[in-house]
């Protein structure tokens, strides 16, 4: 079963959702990320869905991310509903950086730590910058 | 045919509704039923083989059905919508470019053969550096990112697909854009002319009419608030469009522009590429003003 899931996460993953915008103004694709954190906000919405997790460093700071997604229509069908990812949350995200310096990373997968659950966020790296 | 008239046929309309409306409209099936003389078998321009495999990436996998050939209803037009009782749409392709970039945003296989690389574009001296100060900050001031509406070429490569309503008892086509601020654009099929004192548009005003498969759509009157394509060929209010819709068979649309501005270029030019049929999907809400948090984000700065 696991490796069911890993296979349809990497399909998913791999499946690309061209982004209404450059993806290499807004993102350094040189500047991979991962963060492990806590949703505190979840934005459903076109033309990409947002969500936002508090990320606690080895000191004990807490800092809120911001992550983009694909659009809703993009997630929906990579598996997601809006109901997915929840307030609370712990996920793990493999993003992308921002170029500007902010808080903020394009996400290319979620985990849910609960489950283990890998999904793709219909991010348009690697497809078009 | 039966009169569409008064039936409250509006923009809002759903592929649902448009497919039961394809059934009512007597449609002719798949084959030679065009008896305007339409050159038939493949285009000589276009490897569709080729297309079909750099279409790979799309999300519509490798296993999809064999191509049909070219639909056309009864009175022998092209259909540009989907067979009778079935649902589909145009996928936006956002990797073409009207002339070749290496360093630029493009698919070339899905780029026609017969494109200009970009050193041999007619850019005017202005013209070319402005396209060149938009390569060279990736695109971050794209007005399209503003959620702008996107005129000719822009909309025809822009993620989330779009669709042509056929509405011949109105003698115009509509084309819905999905991935934008809720755009559409009217064609005019009655054989009207540009009217004289053009206010410019992100759209312009279009006439069109039928050239074999091809629906040849004449566009004046744009403004200059938006970018021809995604990755910043320029225009001005002089820009005389010449577009070609030609739909080679059940899953492409071949895309052809030819920018006749003499504001921006020293003569005119044609680019264009091909466009791939969504089986089964249908236009989705999609309103780029919703949550748009990306501008801010606009660093630009070099691509590596």
């Amino acid at each position: 079963m696991r490796l069911l899931t890993t296979a349809i996460a990497i399909v998913l993953a791999a499946a690309p959702s061209w982004a209404h915008h450059s993806f290499a103004a807004e993102y350094d694709a040189k500047k991979p990320i991962k963060l492990k954190g806590i949703v505190t906000k979840v934005d459903w919405m076109n033309p990409h869905v947002y969500f936002y997790i508090d990320v606690e460093d080895e000191k004990g700071n807490v800092t809120n991310w911001a992550l983009e997604m694909g659009p809703p229509n993009g997630l929906q069908r990579a598996g997601w509903t809006r109901n997915t990812m929840q307030i609370g949350d712990e996920v793990v995200v493999d993003g992308t950086l921002a170029k500007d310096g902010s808080k903020q990373a394009n996400a290319r997968s979620v985990t849910m730590a609960s489950t283990g659950k890998r999904l793709g966020a219909a991010s348009s790296e690697g497809t078009n910058p | 045919m039966k009169s569409l008239r008064g039936t409250g046929f509006s923009l809002s309309l759903s592929a649902a509704t448009f497919t039961l409306l394809a059934l009512v409209i007597p449609i002719g099936a798949q084959g030679p039923t065009n008896d305007k003389g339409s050159p038939k078998g493949p285009d000589p321009t276009v490897d569709l083989n080729v297309g079909r495999l750099a279409g790979a990436p799309n999300r519509r996998g490798k296993n999809r059905p064999p191509a049909r050939p070219t639909p056309h209803y009864a009175d022998g037009r092209v259909n540009l919508g989907p067979f009778p009782g079935e649902k589909g749409m145009w996928e936006g392709n956002a990797g073409a470019t009207l002339a070749t970039n290496v360093r630029g945003l493009d698919n070339p296989a899905m780029n026609l053969p017969t494109n200009l690389k970009i050193a041999d574009v007619p850019f005017l001296p202005w013209a070319r550096a402005v396209y060149n100060y938009r390569q060279a900050s990736t695109t971050k001031d794209d007005p399209h990112v503003r959620c702008k509406p996107s005129g000719g070429p822009r909309m025809f490569h822009t993620p989330y697909g779009m669709e042509f309503i056929d509405m011949p008892d109105q003698k115009r086509i509509t084309i819905i854009g999905v991935g934008g601020p809720h755009t559409w654009r009217t064609i005019y099929m009655d054989g009207r002319e540009h009217p004289k004192d053009l206010d410019p548009t992100f759209a312009g005003h279009s006439v069109g009419h039928y050239e074999g498969d091809a629906l040849v759509v004449d566009t004046v009157g744009f403004n200059e608030k938006f970018w021809l394509t995604r990755e910043g060929i320029p225009l001005t209010e002089h820009l005389h469009l010449t577009e070609r819709f030609t739909r080679l068979d059940s899953d492409t649309l071949k895309y052809e522009a030819t920018i006749d501005d003499p504001g921006a270029y020293s003569k005119p030019w044609t680019g264009g590429w091909l466009i791939n049929w969504m089986a089964g999907e249908e236009p989705y809400e999609y309103v780029c003003q919703d949550n748009n948090r990306d501008v801010r984000h606009m660093y630009g700065g070099p691509r590596d």
